[in-house]
């Protein structure tokens, strides 16, 4: 099993919700966060003030798969959450040891 | 006094005096001796499911009381240790308490009893309490009980008000009745009397209190029925004040000894109807006594309630509405059945009150504001509004008369009143008033804004069913204006900092009362034009503001929607909204209706994460609107009119959604500078392009060209999916053939495709210029399929290029780097003498620099050339680093300026 999380532009969630539903993906947490990366905050200067702005809003998605899976679900995410702008984000790709759905107690493949 | 007081509940039952040798028992219907406990299992069983089948509502709560009172007597006649204390001279009275002694039970109310003694309280009394109570815990019924004797009960009652209103409602159950009206003789000489001012005072902590704990229920989504402002407990304190302050024995002495006028009496009852019906079956289906009307019980009350869904709205919108409505009514009743009491003694009525007149036809008596005359509204009709805004400015509230003047007279307002010039000039001057928000919110109250604004009647308590939307649309409306009011505390000085650069912000304030005015239904931002098009026609509004009030009622969400699904690092997004916006002052505006609406909205809407997008977008907006020649009105008309040829040109020829979607990606300068027609081509070429892949290997290219005999020149259309170096590769290609490039125009659209236009000179051998192109077309295929190092072939024939330079007089190159005029690029201009392969070497050094040209324009005036180029980064964005935009700039300056002399 692995997590993939992807920081991703705001207005790609809907498009990548889809895409991982079409692959099966059964369920995913989303998250409004903020950060930078190349895509630096940046300042405005308006009537002589200054207005910093350090980080960017972002969309961070997280969702956990069978291994066999998340080939194509990155593949999907990057080819969905591309524009070739800057900040498009970043996934990354995680192992995951253990699964437990709380209410039924199940674990590992079952719970996922 | 027979041992136990034989007592009539509406005539319906007479208990006869209990023997005890033979206790007297009923029988069941099935003739079974039914324990009381048993029966009042059943009939509750029957009544609550009669209940929810909707068959009773009226009488529900008295009937259920009744049930209880039931028990509680026949248990008292089954009761052995009853009889022992009546036989023992310990003489009792069941009372009932709090909500069980207003006979308000609901299905899950606690039920409150007290055992009251006369003046010991005998040791056997837990276990009468233990006998009448324990059947009804085992049952499952939340109870409060207390075994008090009169003394304790004064005592109690002048230590804390909690149980002083628990006995203010206190009702003989049972017992011996003559010790319940000595309590309440008691009560009355000794609490009432000493205690009146206060209780009174207590009671208006209390609602603060409730305030700051459940809030005001009166417009929350999730009201509390009971605690909450606009509850059942405004009910209860007027009952409380009423019973204290003249004695009220039962609720129409509300009524019958003057407090309410008759309509204000009934539309109480009517309100509280509703708010009981909520709260049974709010109880019903959460199983416990909860008062907090949460979300995942509305839909089924709604229903059960008889609501259904409507085409324009839920079942469960219009109950909430109407229960809201209920609860402001309730509350506005309550604040000023609270301020009337204590009533004015008769020595402070006589004494000359302080008394100053306001303005003509208002005067203030006792720092309130009153009508001198009502008839005076008569003759001069804006009084009605114009008590509302001196009560503002001078921060006295108004009279308890004045307030009831203004309702009753808030059904006369008509036309005539809506549209005259003094009405419609003392609403602007109210709306312009920082204390706006306290004036409407008072006028909303007392049923003058619905006068006055008809229109807003549809929206006042229309409600979304949504986790988004705290208030109702008519009170979200109305803290919009608040929080524009408000701006000055703000944290975010940007917003108050933009107000102040707002000359007239008059048309703001409107369109924040107005920008919903539309809601019933789909599409509520342009149904709300024509509808505060109306209105402002009514008030004879300018006519300049009244466009702009109704762009922003139209674009209300325009900037919101725009920040959360668009990509704000793509230009053209931005560039549409400027061109809609259209202009700085409107953008400035929108936005802080556009902030203001979503705060009003609820805690959902606006966050530190959505206010940092719309903020980007704000800023990347006014920058083109403030710099940038793309959102000029004559831009946005230039681009609509060939947006409308293009269509034209191609109706018939493919659907208009493919054509939509070919438009799509076209960057916002290629739609500004091309011709209808000449975009209709590059289409043609694009779509030719993608259908014969003539090497998948290779970048796929199209290249055209066109002599223009009038000038001497042709023009060059290449066409291919961008990559960085490309427009080099171009610039190169052109001069290996000895082509000089007098002017360009390069687009990259958002898909990656690019096309250029070239004007040329004349191929140097214009008679064969046919073979020339064919010949370059070839060569630049093979650059584009890496077969031709360019670098090495331009080395190889710099001869002739260093011939071809003109002899005029060389000035130095500049180079000039302008990081501020766009958001999305970094712009470099280029001057420099014009020579073949200039464009090549300034292109090729971007190149190396790590600069990706999206846009440039290239003009060649004499011999000198000015050239702009557009670049980002690599990694899409502007460039940033300082270092390397001296890079870029020396290794320009190099390319361009003077060469050593080489080769000879």
């Amino acid at each position: 099993m692995k997590k993939i999380e992807a920081i991703i532009k705001p207005f790609k969630l809907d498009d990548i919700k889809e895409g991982l539903a079409g692959l099966g993906v059964k369920g995913l947490t989303v998250t409004e966060v903020k950060g930078f990366g190349r895509q630096r905050g940046h300042r405005e200067v308006y009537r002589g003030a200054e207005y910093q702005v350090d980080f960017v809003s972002k969309v961070k998605i997280e969702v956990v798969l069978e291994s066999g899976l998340v080939d194509d679900a990155v593949r999907m995410i990057q080819e969905k959450a591309r524009t070739g702008q800057i900040g498009d984000g970043k996934i990354f790709i995680l192992a995951v040891e253990q699964v437990i759905r709380i209410r039924t107690g199940e674990t590992g493949h079952e719970a996922v | 006094m027979r041992l136990f007081d034989a007592f009539k509940t509406r005539g319906r039952t007479q208990y006869p005096a209990p023997d005890r040798d033979h206790p007297p028992s009923r029988r069941s219907e099935h003739g079974h001796m039914a324990a009381p406990i048993e029966e009042l299992r059943q009939s509750r069983d029957r009544l609550f499911s009669r209940f929810t089948k909707g068959e009773i509502l009226e009488t529900f709560l008295e009937e259920y009381t009744e049930l209880l009172d039931q028990y509680f007597r026949r248990s008292l006649q089954d009761s052995k240790t009853g009889h022992r204390l009546f036989a023992t001279k310990r003489p009792f009275a069941l009372v009932a308490l709090g909500s069980y002694g207003r006979k308000e039970l609901c299905c899950h109310s606690d039920i409150d009893v007290m055992v009251l003694f006369k003046d010991k309280i005998p040791s056997t009394a837990s276990a009468l309490a233990e006998e009448l109570l324990y059947p009804l815990w085992d049952l499952g019924f939340e109870l409060g009980y207390a075994i008090r004797d009169i003394r304790d009960c004064l005592t109690l009652s002048n230590m804390d008000f909690m149980v002083f209103t628990s006995l203010l409602d206190a009702r003989f159950i049972g017992g011996e009745s003559p010790l319940y009206l000595n309590l309440l003789g008691n009560i009355t000489e000794k609490v009432i009397t000493k205690k009146s001012l206060t209780f009174r005072k207590w009671i208006e902590q209390s609602t603060s209190g409730r305030m700051d704990a459940f809030g005001d229920a009166s417009y929350l989504l999730e009201p509390h029925l009971k605690e909450g402002i606009g509850g059942l407990r405004d009910y209860h304190n007027m009952l409380w004040l009423a019973r204290v302050f003249f004695d009220a024995a039962v609720p129409r002495d509300l009524e019958v000894m003057g407090a309410l006028s008759h309509a204000e009496y009934e539309d109480l009852r009517k309100n509280l109807r509703l708010i009981w019906l909520a709260r049974c079956h709010l109880h019903l289906l959460s199983g416990r006594e909860n008062d907090r009307l949460l979300f995942e019980y509305q839909g089924r009350i709604a229903q059960r309630l008889g609501y259904r869904d409507r085409p324009d709205f839920l079942a469960v919108e219009h109950f909430l509405g109407e229960l809201h409505a209920s609860m402001a009514s309730v509350k506005s009743l309550q604040r000023a059945f609270l301020s009337s009491y204590p009533p004015k003694t008769e020595s402070a009525r006589k004494a000359r009150p302080e008394m100053k007149s306001v303005v003509p036809g208002l005067r203030l008596i006792n720092n309130e504001i009153d009508f001198i005359k009502p008839t005076d509204i008569l003759s001069r009709p804006v009084l009605l509004l114009e008590i509302f805004e001196k009560s503002a400015k001078l921060g006295f509230p108004l009279s308890l008369e004045a307030k009831r003047v203004v309702r009753e007279f808030a059904h006369l307002i008509d036309d005539g009143f809506r549209a005259s010039k003094d009405t419609v000039q003392m609403f602007l001057d109210i709306i312009n008033l920082p204390q706006a928000f306290d004036i409407l919110d008072q006028m909303f109250e007392y049923g003058l804004l619905e006068a006055f604004l008809p229109e807003f009647r549809d929206i006042k308590n229309r409600i979304q069913f949504d986790a988004y939307h705290v208030f109702p649309v008519g009170r979200h409306a109305l803290q919009t204006v608040r929080f524009l009011k408000g701006l000055s505390e703000e944290k975010d000085l940007l917003l108050l900092d933009i107000l102040h650069d707002i000359a007239n912000p008059e048309p703001l304030f409107l369109a924040a009362l107005f920008h919903d005015i539309g809601k019933k239904g789909k599409n509520h931002a342009v149904r709300g034009v024509g509808i505060t098009a109306q209105i402002l026609k009514r008030f004879g509004y300018d006519r300049d503001l009244q466009k702009e009030i109704l762009f922003l009622v139209r674009y209300h969400l325009l900037l919101v929607e725009t920040a959360t699904r668009r990509d704000l690092n793509d230009e053209k997004a931005v560039i549409q909204n400027a061109r809609v916006i259209g202009n700085v002052t409107r953008l400035k505006m929108l936005y802080l209706l556009t902030w203001a609406d979503s705060r009003a909205t609820g805690p959902k809407a606006w966050n530190e994460w959505i206010a940092n997008l719309v903020q980007e977008l704000f800023f990347k907006v006014l920058h083109v609107l403030e710099k940038g020649e793309m959102a000029t009105p004559r831009a946005k008309k230039k681009v609509n009119k060939t947006l409308f040829q293009v269509r034209r040109l191609l109706a018939g020829k493919m659907e208009p959604s493919d054509l939509d979607r070919l438009l799509e990606p076209m960057s916002p300068r290629y739609l500004l500078e091309t011709p209808a027609r000449n975009i209709c081509h590059h289409l043609d070429i694009l779509a030719g392009m993608e259908k014969i892949p003539e090497d998948p290997a290779s970048t796929p290219f199209h290249m055209e060209t066109k002599q223009k005999t009038a000038e001497e020149s042709w023009e060059v259309t290449v066409s291919s999916k961008d990559r960085p170096g490309l427009f080099s590769d171009i610039a190169g290609t052109l001069a290996l053939n000895n082509i000089n490039i007098l002017s360009a125009h390069i687009y990259t659209w958002r898909n990656g495709t690019i096309v250029d236009v070239f004007r040329v000179t004349d191929p140097l051998d214009p008679i064969d210029a046919e073979r020339i192109w064919e010949k370059t077309r070839k060569e630049l295929k093979d650059v584009f399929a890496g077969r031709l190092i360019l670098s090495q072939r331009l080395e190889q024939k710099s001869q002739p290029s260093i011939l071809k330079r003109k002899k005029a007089v060389s000035r130095p190159p500049k180079v000039r780097i302008d990081n501020v005029s766009s958001d999305f690029f970094t712009l470099i201009e280029v001057f420099a003498d014009d020579y073949v392969g200039l464009l090549y070497d300034i292109t090729r050094s971007l190149f190396l620099n790590g600069a990706n040209i999206v846009i440039a324009k290239i003009a060649t005036k004499v011999d000198q050339v000015a050239d702009i180029f557009y670049i980002q980064d690599l990694e899409g964005q502007k460039v940033l680093g300082e270092d390397h935009l001296e890079k870029i700039k020396e290794a320009l300056l190099s390319a361009v300026g003077p060469r050593p002399a080489h080769g000879g």
